[in-house]
């Protein structure tokens, strides 16, 4: 029942944040899944993904990305995040180690490779997310820290800065703006705004923008 | 006779005390956010033990203090392994628990 729902989100990649990890820590009990639909808007075009995950135990999960653009079906990338945590008291931690694979399901004939490496922390005042990733031709650093606001009737917000360099072939840039992301028990809102700071990448033009919804049970 | 009739008036009464379940507090740590409560309640409301008449479903987490509160069902007994081994699946470490009360109304009024 759960792992052929996963096989729904089989999906592609397209241009940046395709090494991003699925909901992060969440969720982290055992045999619990996840679905997410993204909609990013990035270099005049619009893309919407189709993630899931699948958690297997909490250092032990599998991941889906399935990019839909124009109607196209892109490259869908697989990963199997490894994660090791530490809880200690009145917080809790984990190192990440995501191996990936970039499977051609977009027409094109090319697999690629990628690997991750994460930390993140949270407390009931901060969190922070920190991913060095190489994936195909490219490379970069995602990093996400900001606010959590819990209001103790089981809901929580994350007020977030993020800033994400990517370096491919076609060159550089450095994203940065807010992230805003929104919990009730087993539902998750998230909505980002980046602006170029820097920007010496000929296939990059603009800001970017994204919104997800994603339910986990 | 009146000594029949007040000794089988002393046993209907002590059979008609409700039989108290009792509450238990669980220190577990990495408990930070709403998030990590619900990945904690879906594993114990499972329990067999755990009665859900009692704070939500049978369980109620408060991230301030990282406390797990559970009640348990009228009768039953708790098992120890099984409630840590629930947590542990949920991805956190439960350190130590307590037993709070032989009510889970009195506990109830704290919600």
């Amino acid at each position: 029942m759960k792992l052929p729902m996963l096989v729904l989100f089989i999906g592609l990649t397209s241009t940046a944040y395709a090494h991003q990890p699925v909901m992060d820590m969440a969720p982290r009990w055992n045999n619990g899944y996840g679905i997410q639909t993204r909609v990013t808007h990035a270099n005049a075009e619009t893309t919407t993904w189709l993630e899931g995950v699948y958690t297997f135990k909490p250092s032990v999960r599998m991941t889906l990305k399935v990019p839909l653009s124009n109607g196209d079906t892109g490259d869908a990338i697989f990963a199997m995040p490894i994660k090791r945590y530490k809880n200690a008291g009145a917080s809790t931690s984990n190192w990440g180690l995501t191996p990936s694979v970039r499977m051609p399901t977009g027409g094109g004939s090319q697999w690629d490779a990628g690997l991750s490496l994460s930390y993140s922390a949270e407390n009931r005042k901060v969190y922070q997310l920190y991913d060095l990733y190489a994936l195909g031709d490219s490379a970069g650093i995602d990093v996400n820290v900001g606010l959590v606001h819990a209001n103790g009737k089981g809901s929580s917000w994350f007020t977030l800065w993020d800033i994400t360099a990517k370096d491919s072939d076609s060159g550089q840039h450095v994203l940065t703006g807010p992230v805003v992301v929104y919990f009730k028990r087993n539902l998750i809102l998230r909505a980002e705004y980046k602006f170029a700071a820097h920007d010496n990448d000929e296939k990059w033009d603009g800001d970017y923008f994204s919104f997800g919804i994603g339910l986990v049970y | 006779m009146l000594a029949k009739n007040t000794a089988i008036a002393v046993l209907c009464a002590l059979f008609a005390l409700p039989v108290m379940a009792k509450n238990y507090t669980i220190n577990v740590h990495g408990i930070v956010c709403e998030f990590c409560a619900y990945g904690i309640g879906k594993k114990i409301r499972v329990l067999p033990f755990i009665d859900p008449a009692h704070y939500d479903g049978g369980v109620k987490v408060d991230i301030e203090s990282q406390q797990v509160f559970v009640a348990i069902r009228e009768g039953a007994t708790l098992d120890k392994a099984a409630l840590f081994n629930a947590i542990k699946s949920g991805g956190y470490d439960p350190i130590e628990i307590t037993e709070i009360s032989d009510d889970p109304t009195l506990s109830e009024t704290e919600k």
